[in-house]
């Protein structure tokens, strides 16, 4: 199936979970990071009740803390 | 001149290029929709530039009439904001 | 209130646009903004809202100038190590332009502080470097009803977003809570391009100015980032509400400022 990840689109394999792509895609400290499927936005502790589906887009939004 | 009711009056002969525009159009925007300007104004640059940079804006540039100084007057009806 | 020549001169190219004109550049004079953190976000901000014409510049920090700021900190200069942040900005700043009154707050921003701080101003610049700081003023400005501009920057990349109230999530409902201390890395440890802070802190200037002029489309309701080595900028959508959001949801239990705990390795440099 396809995925848009951060707006390119991927091929995985269908039924892929959040937790697998988010090891796929190598994602760094994903207990801080918020992932929005479709616009829907899930913290660390709802990675592991989501199932991913054809056609969904996928963006990884990270903790940006500087501005000194 | 005579022919028009000027509302108000703007000198832009102390400025320069870009100013002499601005100045013309901060006068221009204190005004109502139909109302009229006179823009006092040296010949040359400012005679070529603020008579179409105010038919830009949308306003409707009535009459350039020019003085014995060398100086001009733009008469401006004010366009729809 | 009439322009001056001078002030024709100086504010021309703002005033031949349309989108600004005379009007325009009256409500920029008009108006009032509050830098929060004088540091590599807000030096640029406050500079182009300084240049800019707005009326009334707020600007708090506690820190003093250090000379490992001046890589990317421009409002301060090499002669300014040891002076108060704030002072050094407020000095920058008129010098740029006496139509500006620059108000200074030597204080870091905490919950007994910040609403009193905001209460006056139109719109608020997040320039801080410090989770605790930017959960404070996201839910101060929630609460108070303020439209501010989130941002962050790190290494090789920014990002920012706007909130307005009414208009689109806050900063938690995209990030619920402060990560633990030390467990992302701050520009401090990890480094900053100088011209991020330019890049993003001009960015935050642009829509406090856009705000204030009521013209074209703020970044509510988005996530702009930018990653400089790909020369990339994304604008990510995000929900238009989250209903749970515990500071803006439908039944809010954040009804008091938080001071979080500041991480080891901040504030103290």
């Amino acid at each position: 199936m396809k995925l848009t990840i951060s707006g390119e689109v991927k091929e995985y394999k269908d039924g892929i979970s959040l937790v697998e792509l988010i090891e796929a895609e190598k994602v760094q400290t994903p207990e801080y990071v918020t992932v929005s499927v479709n616009d829907d936005l899930h913290g660390a502790r709802d990675f592991d009740k989501i199932t991913l589906k054809d056609g969904d887009n996928i963006e990884f939004l990270y903790f940006m803390g500087g501005g000194c | 001149m005579a022919d028009y009711k000027i509302d108000d009056y703007v000198d832009i002969t102390d400025v320069v290029c870009p100013v002499t525009f601005v100045k013309a159009k901060i006068a221009i925007e204190e005004l109502e929709t139909g109302q009229i300007l006179s823009v006092h104004m040296n010949g040359g640059e400012p005679v070529q530039n603020v008579p179409r940079s105010m038919k830009e804006e949308g306003h409707k540039v009535l009459k350039l009439n020019k003085n014995d100084d060398g100086t001009f007057d733009l008469i401006v009806e004010k366009g729809e904001e | 209130m009439a322009f001056s020549n001078e002030q024709i001169e100086r504010y021309s190219r703002h005033i031949i646009l349309k989108e600004v004109g005379a009007k325009g550049q009256k409500k920029l004079l008009n108006s009032s903004v509050l830098i929060i953190g004088a540091g590599g976000l807000g030096a640029p901000a406050a500079m182009y809202l300084a240049a800019a014409g707005v009326g009334t510049i707020g600007i708090a920090d506690a820190d003093e100038v250090d000379l490992s700021n001046l890589q990317r900190q421009i409002i301060h200069a090499t002669k300014d190590v040891g002076k108060a942040k704030v002072l050094s900005a407020k000095e920058t700043m008129e010098e740029m332009n006496p139509d500006v009154k620059v108000n200074t707050y030597r204080t870091f921003v905490a919950s007994d502080n910040i609403m009193d701080l905001i209460k006056d101003y139109d719109f608020i610049i997040d320039g801080t470097d410090n989770f605790p700081a930017k959960f404070l003023i996201n839910d101060a400005c929630v609460m108070a009803k303020k439209p501010f501009s989130h941002a962050g920057i790190i290494r090789f990349q920014g990002q920012l977003m706007t909130y307005v109230p009414g208009e689109g999530p806050c900063y938690r409902c995209i990030f619920r809570d402060p990560p633990p201390k030390d467990a992302v890395p701050t520009c401090k440890q990890a480094g900053v391009i100088g011209a991020m802070g330019g890049v993003i802190g001009s960015l935050q200037a642009m829509e406090a100015i856009k705000y204030i002029l009521g013209v074209g489309d703020l970044l509510t309701g988005y996530l702009l980032t930018y990653d400089a080595l790909k020369m990339e900028f994304r604008k990510i959508k995000l929900p238009k509400e989250v209903k749970d959001c515990a500071v803006c949801g439908e039944n809010p239990t954040i009804t008091e400022l938080i001071d979080y705990e500041q991480a080891e390795c901040d504030g103290v440099l």
